[in-house]
């Protein structure tokens, strides 16, 4: 790919317009590649040198601590103190590992490690300093780091701690290089699926703008199918400026066809038959004792760290460093994208300012590397809070009809239909025209997952469809699990009160399964189940109980307490979480994620919603996407099931229950239903 | 133009005068432990100490702070010796993602140095415009209640 430049000198300094017209690129996607770790491979992330080791984390960290629960497992198994082991973020000059995504960290990863820490400490036993270390998996039964004992199952200082607390840098933002310039890429305020590119722009006034640099209008793949123009600066403060100064008009195809996004839901919903089935009874025919519609938004993951990428060209080699779930997925899209070879691109990942599945996909490095190329220098972009709302991929809105029917005080018939956008199939990453393949072939088992309700219902059946809408929908906390746990916990209370039985002893009749069965029963121990809700002098208060399994190996259950005042704002006051994620190697940050998760729970019930209009999310600051805040939030009590099953995942799992728990403690405050969310006030004033 | 930063002078460039204290701070100076989340005052990741009130980094003109005195959070811990509320944080593994904790823990000393003894609702009013999305709330109420009787 060849590029004019433009030189040309003003009372500003040297001024670059460079580039003329949109590069052409791929319309095939990179498709990530996600091979499972093994001993092999996990030789490469452990080195030994003069009684140090160096772990280079082969996962990315977000907050997870996930650098703290594998050093634990690396200590463990090599025999070694904790300060002799330096944790290092990986860059993509190590072999690949998979993306840092599903609660997947421990279940997949501290094995391996473990195998190669093996072979190494009996490599040093044995008297080998240097070369190769060989591994021969032994069975997990000899591995230390699966026995709880010394470092598992302990809570030591959490790995860059220090680092935190004393505001040294950790993330893409905070990486300064010499002559690093400020970049941006101004895009059209419309739907990211509608055809855009700048038109016309005031490139006099921006050049007027102090610290202004350059105008890049060949500044990398478009967003969806928003061409970008790019801007340069010397200074961070002075983007603003210039963006404002440059007053772009768009070119613009539009509307979009289905700019109604809950129009939209609603109509697919209503027209009954929906392809993909992930419970195939036969519900016979009759009336319904429970027939419940759900209307879940569109929602941001909101990270307090807008994404970020610095990057830096050295001749025909490119170095991004950038706070994403997946280093190499973001190399093989800059490689593809630029015409080099994968080994002329490396990627840093950084420490993330909460990923929360949003930080998967190639945007921001995009731009970074096209804007530094133009610049001949290195460029630092980080998305405004509005960019990281408009650009960013979202969960996507659903919509659930359930129905129930009883017989002997039990069910004996459920029909789950939903509607929802992609998830695992993300239109942020596959053009329509690819979805149109996934959409007849394999459905999106994002959409899907936590459909299958954990419970005995008779004739069973579960559906869904998913559509592709002009906000870009993808992954998000607990993928599909969320809301189809609120759904199915909201319908099966619902069920419970039709049959006039205790929630919780309802639920207990209709689990085959012991381990979900053992977290309910004990959640029920733990809140006192039986008592009074948490009293508010002049308010309506409530209990509600929800449970889940997530992914089929981690199990939450959940009590929640709200008081709603007379104008109908709901408050929780108190959250109650027991958790099974099988051995537990921290047991603090494990806690840790259920409390995240449980704030997340809070927020789907009270406060997730990502405003769009004609199609396009028109959030600008968390005023208008809020998340909870400290006053919102309960007194939490997080009580862990201690097991020797295999360690499974602790990021997602209290996210099936928590949302259930709240709605249906709002359902016996108020006697109100939730229905739509997050629940407003005027739903539920007295 | 200059102000205090951590104790010691700092120059305010001329044409960083206009920039957003954040800016100056982290990409100027070079201390990033200040962070941007939203440039608008809504989520406080950008907190510092500014004459001793807890003060969103994003909203502030540099060139404002002209004979003024700085805190940041890298002017916190005294050698390896935490400052009380970090050292809380750290017993008490606050940070997730941790970005937007340097805001948080500024915002608590802040607090801590006007009110030794806040009452919980003390801390609910103080820390409520300290947004975090990992959700540590629980575990900050904690760290502040710990480095008030540390202090
Ligand atoms: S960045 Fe200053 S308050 Fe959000
Ligand atoms: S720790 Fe991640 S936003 Fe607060």
């Amino acid at each position: 790919m060849r590029r004019r430049t433009f030189l040309a000198a003003t009372a500003g300094g040297l001024v670059a317009l460079i580039g003329a017209g949109a590069g052409i690129w791929s319309q095939v996607p990179v498709i990530p590649k996600r091979p499972e770790p093994d001993a092999e491979t996990a030789l490469g992330w452990i080195v030994h040198r003069d009684g140090r080791f160096t772990l280079t984390l082969p996962r990315a960290e977000m907050g997870q601590n996930i650098a703290t629960a594998l050093k634990q497992v690396a200590c463990a198994e090599l025999g070694a103190d904790w300060d002799t082991v330096n944790v290092e973020m990986h860059s993509t000059s190590m072999p690949r590992v998979k993306a840092t995504v599903g609660s997947e960290s421990i279940k997949l990863f501290a094995e391996p490690l473990a195998q190669a820490c093996a072979a190494m400490r009996d490599a040093l036993v044995s008297g080998q300093a240097t070369g190769r270390v060989a591994v021969t998996p032994r069975p997990v039964a000899e591995l230390r780091a699966f026995r709880a004992g010394g470092l598992i199952g302990v809570s030591p200082e959490i790995a860059q701690g220090r680092e935190i607390v004393t505001g040294a840098p950790l993330y893409a933002a905070d990486v300064r290089l010499p002559g690093m310039r400020f970049g941006r890429v101004l895009r059209a305020p419309a739907s990211v699926e509608l055809a855009s590119r700048p038109l016309h722009w005031n490139a006099t006034a921006a050049r007027a703008v102090p610290g202004f640099v350059a105008l890049v209008e060949d500044c990398g793949p478009p967003i969806g199918k928003a061409q970008g123009l790019g801007i340069l600066a010397t200074r961070p403060g002075a983007l603003d400026a210039i963006a404002e100064a440059l007053q772009v008009e768009w070119d613009l195809a539009g509307p979009h066809p289905r700019s109604d996004i809950a129009g939209a839901l609603d109509a697919r919903l209503s027209e009954g038959a929906l392809p993909h089935t992930v419970l195939d009874g036969t519900p016979a025919d009759g009336p319904w004792d429970v027939d419940l519609r759900l209307d879940i938004p569109l929602a941001a993951h909101g990270p307090i760290e807008p994404r970020a990428a610095v990057a830096e060209w050295r001749e025909r080699e490119l170095a991004v460093w950038a706070g994403t779930q997946d280093a190499f997925y973001i190399r093989d899209v800059l490689a593809d994208t630029f015409g080099l070879p994968t080994y002329a691109v490396t990627v840093q990942s950084c420490r993330i300012g909460g990923g929360f599945g949003g930080k998967t996909l190639c945007t921001v490095e995009a731009e970074a590397a096209a804007l530094a190329r133009a610049a001949g220098a290195p460029v630092k972009i980080q998305w405004t809070r509005g960019q990281e709302f408009a650009l960013g991929f979202h969960r996507p809105p659903s919509s659930h009809r359930i129905r129930a029917r009883l017989g002997g005080g039990r069910v004996t018939d459920w029909d789950h239909a939903q509607v929802s956008s992609h998830i695992l199939f993300t239109s942020a990453g596959l053009p329509a025209w690819m979805q149109m393949g996934t959409d007849l072939f394999a459905g999106d088992p994002g959409v899907a997952r936590g459909m299958a309700a954990p419970y005995i219902l008779g004739r069973a059946r579960a559906a869904y469809n998913a559509i592709r809408l002009p906000v870009h929908t993808g992954p998000w906390r607990g993928l599909g699990a969320g809301s189809n746990g609120l759904a199915v916990e909201s319908a099966i209370d619902e069920a419970a009160l039709a049959a006039g039985a205790d929630p919780l002893a309802f639920r207990l009749a209709h689990i085959e399964d012991q381990l979900l069965a053992a977290v309910l029963v004990r959640v029920g121990e733990v809140a006192s189940w039986g008592d009074a809700p948490t009293m508010v002098a002049g308010q309506r208060t409530g209990r509600g109980i929800a449970c889940g399994i997530y992914k089929e190996t981690s199990y939450a259950a959940a009590v929640a307490d709200v008081a709603v005042d007379a104008q109908g704002h709901a408050k929780v006051t108190r959250l109650w979480c027991v958790h099974d994620c099988g051995l537990v190697i921290n047991p603090d940050q494990v806690r840790a994620q259920c409390e995240g998760n449980l704030v997340w729970s809070l927020g789907m019930v009270l406060t997730d919603d990502l405003p769009s209009e004609d199609g396009h999310v028109v959030a600008e600051t968390f005023a208008d996407a809020p998340i909870p805040r400290l006053s919102e939030v309960p007194p939490i009590t997080v009580d862990l099931i201690f097991s020797n099953r295999p360690p499974s995942g602790a990021g997602e799992t209290a996210i099936v229950a928590g949302p259930g728990a709240i709605a249906n403690a709002i359902r016996s405050a108020t006697g109100h239903r939730p229905q739509r969310f997050p629940v407003r006030a005027g739903d539920l004033a007295a | 133009m200059s102000f205090s930063l951590n104790g010691e002078s700092r120059d305010i460039p001329s044409d960083w005068a206009d920039e957003p204290l954040l800016f100056l701070l982290r990409d100027h100076i070079g201390l990033t432990g200040a962070k941007f989340g939203c440039g608008v005052g809504i989520c406080g990741a950008c907190t510092i100490i500014v004459d001793g009130v807890a003060t969103r980094a994003c909203l502030t003109r540099a060139g404002d702070m002209d004979g003024r005195s700085v805190r940041t959070i890298e002017g916190l811990a005294d050698g390896d010796v935490m400052h009380p509320v970090q050292q809380a944080w750290l017993d008490i593994a606050v940070p997730q993602c941790g970005y937007c904790q340097t805001g948080q823990i500024m915002s608590a000393v802040a607090l801590l140095e006007q009110m030794p003894d806040p009452t919980p609702e003390d801390i609910d009013a103080a820390m409520d415009g300290n947004l975090c999305r990992c959700g540590t709330y629980p575990r900050i109420r904690a760290a502040i209640a710990r480095a008030a009787e540390d202090l």
